[in-house]
């Protein structure tokens, strides 16, 4: 008789501190074959299937459709059926306990009556205890009945930290059934809500903005770039994961009461593209090189595409960059995904101001402006560095609007004027023409 | 032109010159940048205060108001305070923090409020009478104040209770910019003569027959132990302040030529230059001095404290009397044994006591010692801050709080501020004490809690009786205070017996701090919710503790703070960072509440995840029909219900 494997919530990405359990394979204490599927989680990216290491029977602690904390164990496969117990666990509570519980809550020196609530009537009827197991108790709540049945594992009784969004909160916005039409939010999007508001939703984060210039950029980048020519994003992520070596403090966390600072950099890039937003990995992308980098972005876009994900393609991610260029958008504000502490957006490129948009929203308890705006910056400069600086123009192709002279004709050495025609088009006057000699 | 008199003495004109080439002075100095704010000169009216402040003993007081630089100088004659303080000076007679219009030294006090400190100068001045001393006070206002209700209220008092004060109305026929037919109806004198005050005149063109009258005036408050109006027509010949003048230039011009000291300086030009030589040489001597010298450094002023409660918890047990009864006999002992108290109050006269009989008897025992007012809010706390600023313990009783409203500028402009604003050379240790709260049916005006605009006044505690322990406690310590103290008692307590339900389940203690806080806790479980309430909601809890138990699951401690200016944060953190769940509940109406500052304040210092919540009394007036007025009122069903929503 043994307990042969316990199965626990896996964390299987940063992002999500619960997974939904969304198929339990067998009743209670059925017996399982090693490698069958015992039971299914849905993360915030995918599914994950966990499978029995053994031949045994199996106890679920969890029930399908609801949401349990990572490391809880679920399920349990014994070796033999008499060891299963068909007691559920519930599923993560509304709140966890109170990290500064210091004191027991079970005290027993109480020579007076004993004082039950009426919810732990209800309970001690219903689970037909015996009364006298609490004397010694001044009060007894709901809670304290639980507490001794082992059923919550913990006491309610202390505070309630932070409430799952998935429980229906109880002050949602009314509803006039008469006036909208209800769509349920999916389960994906809950989940981006609550790993978004994670740190989002304490409201310390700012958002600093620069502008790259672009022009001629292109110019020698897309000689180094094999699949995404004119796209910044492979050159964005290969220069950002080197910055932040420097600047660890992007690439890490704030825990509570402390900063986590990651070892390495994985970049995380984030598509939608039909099939939901994710954010995609770069692992160790300070250490490869920008066609490796390529290589990477094309071949985990292509298994998004193909939905052949692994865990490994969305998991621990240090540092986020979400790029809506080819959205024509001017700016945008992104938000940190949780255990982050900063995220870069990269907007369009203006075509007629030759320049975008780069920026960075950070959470504040973690680092600040001056610093972050040191970070972009000196992205930017990396970033323009890539210019074309002496734009090279084919000089004979240069005219003059006036005297159809070209460039490669002039005598004079101080080059051409770009001016705008009198019909209005783009042009070139020389000087002799501009200024008269 | 007109000739002045030749028989004046010459002592009073230098006086007079004195006074005006201060004031030019100022004047100049503002435009030279080097004086802060604001000054309003009495140029053209100095011989009022030559005659009247000149004229006074030491033993004798004044009170001012913002163009006090001529009485303050014809009192004191410290010309070098006066500069040093519009300077900004630390040596200015009020470190610099009071500038013009808010002057303390010997016996002078000056306040910028109109019309309000002519109550506290009526207290003042029946303290001296209360000690059996033959000085007496002069309160100056202008005749634009005659606008302001305190006023009315303190002459009716004076000339009732005969306080021997005189009121001293400087008429220069304008109010700031406002011409007098424009705001004044009827006479000035007959104001004055209506309450039974005798009246005296005269004008600063003739300031012989003006400092006659005054003297005259003065020997008739002290001599007959009554006050007196003293009406002073005169004219300024500056602006109202700085520049701002928009009178008709040919009217002043023609006060200007009538001016007696114009007049003078041109009839008898050689002995004017020559006192104003010296004068100019003495003020710009002094000028020269200060200008060099230091300005009062902030933590002179002002230094942070941070609350430290007391942390020695001792047993709370029953006392089989009413809490009326218990205030009753302190204050019997008080005015017996304490020659600083007085009660003032409206109906405290025995046998009636005061309407819920607090201060029965007290006018039996001590029967000069307890007045029973007018219906006149603002003159009882002003009358009884002026008491205090003489020394006394003056406790007036305002006679429901929702009448407190009435004597707010007393306590705000006055109680609150004399302290710093004379840079702490004075104490106001008045006691206003008052009963709230509703359930007893009294509707919409008699029935309010309005503690929440009664805390956040600096320098004044506010403090909450209950009925946990023996309210005496808390009168002691307010005995020893040296700052002003409101204290909000409460009408359903008030026939409440000391912790007449003790629930054995709980354990019942306070701690030691001059304004105990009570903790309520289970006898030997964790808590579980943080509960804090204070005033008559704290009884209504004590009977609740159980309910919510057995409703909610929920352990309660419950908290029970007497000192509701300066809450106990640390002991309120401390229990919810252990419970982990906080609710504060108000008998008042919650916006901008007592709850809203005290879950800021725990809020900024507890760690970790805190849910937190407020209850109070529905934001509309309390309802005089019963069951509306518990409805509206934070009772145990909406307590309970609002429990389970938000903790469970
Ligand atoms: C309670 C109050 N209301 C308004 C003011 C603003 N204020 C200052 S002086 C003044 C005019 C006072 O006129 P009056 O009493 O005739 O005195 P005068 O200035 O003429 O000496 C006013 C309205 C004030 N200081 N206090």
């Amino acid at each position: 008789m043994a307990l042969l494997q316990d199965i626990t919530v896996p964390l299987l990405a940063v992002n999500d501190t619960t997974l939904t359990v969304v198929d339990v394979a067998f009743p209670n204490g059925q017996p399982v074959k090693k490698g069958e599927i015992i039971l299914v989680f849905e993360t915030s990216k995918t599914t994950y299937e966990v499978v029995a290491e053994s031949d045994g029977f199996v106890q679920y602690l969890c029930e399908a459709g609801r949401d349990y904390e990572v490391n809880q164990v679920v399920a349990k496969i014994f070796s033999s059926a008499s060891e299963v117990i068909k007691e559920p666990v519930t599923a993560k509570q509304e709140y966890t306990p109170h990290v500064q519980d210091g004191k027991k809550n079970t005290v027993n020196d109480w020579a007076g009556e004993t004082l039950f609530s009426l919810e732990a009537i209800d309970l001690i009827e219903s689970l037909h205890i015996d009364k006298s197991v609490f004397k010694g108790r001044d009060f007894v709540s709901r809670q304290d009945v639980e507490e001794l049945k082992g059923i919550n594992g913990t006491s309610n009784n202390k505070l309630p930290v932070q409430p799952v969004s998935q429980q229906p909160k109880k002050t949602a916005i009314p509803v006039d059934n008469s006036k909208v039409i209800i769509e349920r939010i999916s389960s994906n999007k809950k989940r981006e809500i609550e790993f978004l508001s994670h740190v989002q939703s304490i409201g310390l984060t700012s958002t600093i903005d620069v502008y790259v210039n672009t022009d001629g950029i292109f110019v020698h980048l897309n000689r180094s770039l094999k699949y995404f020519k004119n796209s910044l994003l492979p050159v964005i992520i290969y220069e950002t994961a080197r910055l932040l070596q420097k600047y660890p403090a992007l690439n890490g966390y704030f825990t509570g009461d402390g900063i986590a600072y990651y070892k390495s950099v994985n970049v995380g890039f984030a598509v939608d593209i039909d099939k939901g937003l994710k954010v995609l990995k770069i692992g160790g992308a300070a250490e490869k090189g920008l066609t490796e980098i390529e290589e990477n972005i094309m071949g985990v876009s292509s298994r998004y595409l193909d939905d052949t994900l692994q865990i490994d393609d969305l998991t621990d991610i240090t540092f986020t960059i979400t790029d809506l260029s080819s959205e024509g958008v001017a700016f945008f504000r992104p938000l940190v995904n949780m255990m982050n502490s900063g995220i870069l957006g990269v907007s369009s490129i203006d075509e007629k101001l030759q320049r975008c948009t780069l920026s960075c929203t950070f959470d504040h308890r973690v680092t600040e402006g001056k610093l972050v705006a040191a970070f972009l910056r000196e992205l930017a400069n990396r970033l323009e560095s890539y210019r074309a600086t002496n734009h090279n123009y084919p000089t004979k192709d240069i005219l003059c609007y006036k005297c159809s002279k070209s460039l490669q004709d002039d005598l004079g050495d101080v080059g051409f004027v770009k001016s705008i025609t009198p019909d209005g088009k783009d042009g070139y006057i020389c000087q002799s023409c501009l200024k008269g000699f | 032109m007109q000739s002045v008199s030749k028989t004046i003495s010459h002592r009073v004109i230098k006086d007079a010159i004195r006074i005006r080439r201060v004031e030019e002075k100022f004047l100049e100095l503002f435009s030279a940048g080097k004086l802060n704010g604001t000054v309003h000169t009495c140029v053209g009216q100095e011989f009022s205060a030559v005659a009247f402040a000149g004229q006074l003993k030491k033993k004798d007081f004044i009170f001012s108001n913002h163009r006090c630089h001529g009485h303050y100088i014809a009192f004191t004659g410290d010309i070098r305070g006066l500069l040093a303080e519009l300077l900004g000076k630390a040596s200015g007679v009020s470190g610099g923090i009071g500038s013009s219009q808010h002057l303390c030294n010997k016996n002078f006090y000056s306040n910028g409020i109109q019309g309000g400190i002519v109550p506290v100068a009526a207290g003042y001045a029946l303290g001296n009478k209360l000690r059996g001393e033959d000085a007496i006070g002069i309160v100056f206002i202008g005749d634009g104040t005659l606008g302001e209700g305190a006023l009315y209220e303190t002459m009716n008092i004076i000339s009732k209770w005969e306080i021997p004060l005189l009121i001293v109305c400087e008429n220069n026929l304008y109010a700031q910019s406002t011409p007098q037919h424009i705001n004044l109806a009827g006479d000035i004198g007959s104001r004055a003569s209506a309450f039974g005050i005798k009246t005296f005149e005269g004008d600063t063109w003739d300031p012989e027959l003006l400092i006659n009258n005054a003297q005259g005036a003065i020997d008739y408050v002290r001599s007959s132990v009554k006050p007196g109006f003293f009406l002073v027509n005169s004219y300024r010949l500056n602006a109202h302040s700085k520049g701002d003048d928009d009178r008709d230039k040919e009217e002043v011009e023609i006060y200007r030529n009538k001016d007696f000291l114009n007049v003078f300086s041109k009839e008898s030009s050689d002995y004017y230059n020559r006192y104003l030589e010296v004068i100019n040489k003495e003020i710009d001597d002094l000028v020269d001095e200060i200008l060099l010298e230091d300005e009062l450094p902030l933590e002179n002023y002002y230094k942070p404290e941070a609350v430290v409660s007391n942390n020695s918890w001792v047993g709370l047990e029953p006392v089989n009397k009413r809490q009326v009864e218990l205030l009753n006999k302190f204050f019997r002992d008080k005015i017996v044994s304490d020659d600083r108290a007085v009660f003032l109050g409206e109906d405290i006269l025995s046998p009636y006591g005061g309407a819920f009989k607090v201060t029965k008897e007290l006018s039996v025992l001590r029967p000069e010692r307890v007045f029973s007012t007018p219906i006149s809010e603002a003159a009882i706390t002003g009358i009884s801050n002026g008491l205090a600023l003489n020394g006394f313990k003056p406790l007036g009783e305002i006679m429901f709080g929702d009448f407190m409203t009435l004597a707010f500028d007393q306590i705000v402009n006055h109680a609150s501020k004399f302290h710093h604003m004379f840079n702490k050379k004075i104490n106001c240790p008045v006691v206003i004490r008052t009963p709230m709260g509703g359930r007893r049916g009294y509707g919409p005006t008699h029935s309010q809690t309005l503690d929440k605009f009664l805390v956040g006044i600096d320098n004044v505690k506010t403090v909450a009786l209950n009925t946990f322990f023996d309210p005496t406690i808390i009168y002691e310590s307010i005995f020893n205070e040296e700052h002003p103290v409101l204290v909000i008692e409460n009408k359903t307590d008030y026939g409440k017996r000391i912790l007449s339900h003790k629930y054995s389940h709980f354990v019942y203690e306070r701690n030691e701090d001059a304004y105990p806080v009570v903790r309520v806790k289970p006898a030997v479980s964790t808590p579980t919710i943080t509960i804090v309430a204070y005033g008559g909601q704290a009884d209504e809890m004590l009977s609740m503790l159980e309910a919510i138990f057995l409703e909610t699951n929920l352990k309660p401690e419950l908290i029970v703070p007497s000192l509701i200016s300066q809450l106990p944060v640390d002991i309120i953190a401390e229990s919810t960072m252990n419970t982990g769940r906080l609710l504060v509940i108000e008998e008042g109406s919650g916006y901008a509440g007592i709850g809203s500052e005290l879950l800021a304040s725990v809020a900024e210092r507890a760690e970790g995840a805190i849910k937190m919540k407020r209850i109070s009394a529905y934001p509309v007036p309390i309802p005089a029909v019963k069951s509306l007025e518990h409805a509206v009122l934070p009772g145990k069903n909406r307590i309970i219900k609002e429990i389970k929503e938000i903790f469970c």
